[in-house]
């Protein structure tokens, strides 16, 4: 980590791989607000709203570590003049945010008020 | 699936992704960056409904009653589910056109996203215009 300042370089001027990250950083910031609001839900429905904290945590914790990992795959793909689609890291987001949502749906319709 | 998706391409890694995206040629990877972006606008477009539909149910109780809010909230969320969903095929689509070199199909969940939000709003100003109880 120390060997290396820094992403290598890259020749673009549209900066795609830099406001690529920011977007994914954008991304990882509204999951963590999600996952506040999830934690003032908890009063409301009980623990059931762990199981929704525990996937936007883990979601917002897998991004930010394979985060630098995007960065440099951004950067090579513009040096190389291509990038592999990242089918798998899309396919895994969405399903997560599918999750949550059918989660929220079934504890406002289904898990009971405390009192 | 994933088997069969291993010995079709001999070797090759990702071949299952390779099999999703079904044939074509990596485009500019700017595009392809520019794709992912997109999607990520529309992730984030549906965590801000999940918020959005959570916090209705969880704090606005008082103020729409608990029927009207738990309508609303669900809305959101059913919203959040297309979306957060959709976001994942539309960028499956425009990835697949861009490698066969096609134009780019037009975004479904849009017109879903404006009428939802639209009949949210609506519901909620006429909610507060005829008075709550």
């Amino acid at each position: 980590m120390a060997a290396q300042l820094g992403p290598p370089s890259h020749a673009d001027t549209g900066l795609q791989p830099e406001r690529t990250d920011l977007a994914w950083g954008r991304t990882i910031l509204s999951v963590l607000v999600a996952t506040a609001v999830f934690l003032r839900w908890i009063p409301h429905h009980g623990l059931f709203v762990g199981t929704l904290i525990v996937t936007a945590a883990t979601t917002a914790v897998v991004i930010s570590f394979t985060r630098k990992r995007r960065l440099h795959r951004a950067v090579r793909g513009i040096n190389q003049g291509r990038i592999p689609p990242d089918v798998a890291s899309t396919a895994a987001f969405a399903a997560s945010a599918v999750i949550l949502s059918l989660l929220s749906i079934y504890t406002v319709l289904f898990v009971p008020l405390n009192p | 699936m994933i088997n069969k998706a291993n010995t079709a391409a001999s070797g090759e890694r990702g071949s299952l992704s390779s099999r999703i995206l079904g044939g074509g040629s990596d485009p500019d990877p700017r595009f392809t960056l520019a794709n992912e972006r997109t999607f990520l606008a529309w992730i984030r477009t549906s965590l801000a409904m999940l918020a959005g539909g959570v916090a209705v149910e969880a704090f606005m109780a008082n103020f729409f009653g608990p029927e009207l809010g738990k309508i609303v909230s669900v809305l959101l969320l059913a919203l959040a589910l297309i979306t957060g969903g959709g976001s994942y095929f539309r960028w499956l689509s425009v990835e697949r056109a861009m490698r066969s070199k096609a134009s780019l199909p037009l975004p479904w969940i849009a017109p879903i996203l404006a009428t939802g939000t639209a009949l949210i709003a609506a519901a909620t100003g006429a909610f507060i215009l005829v008075g709550h109880t």
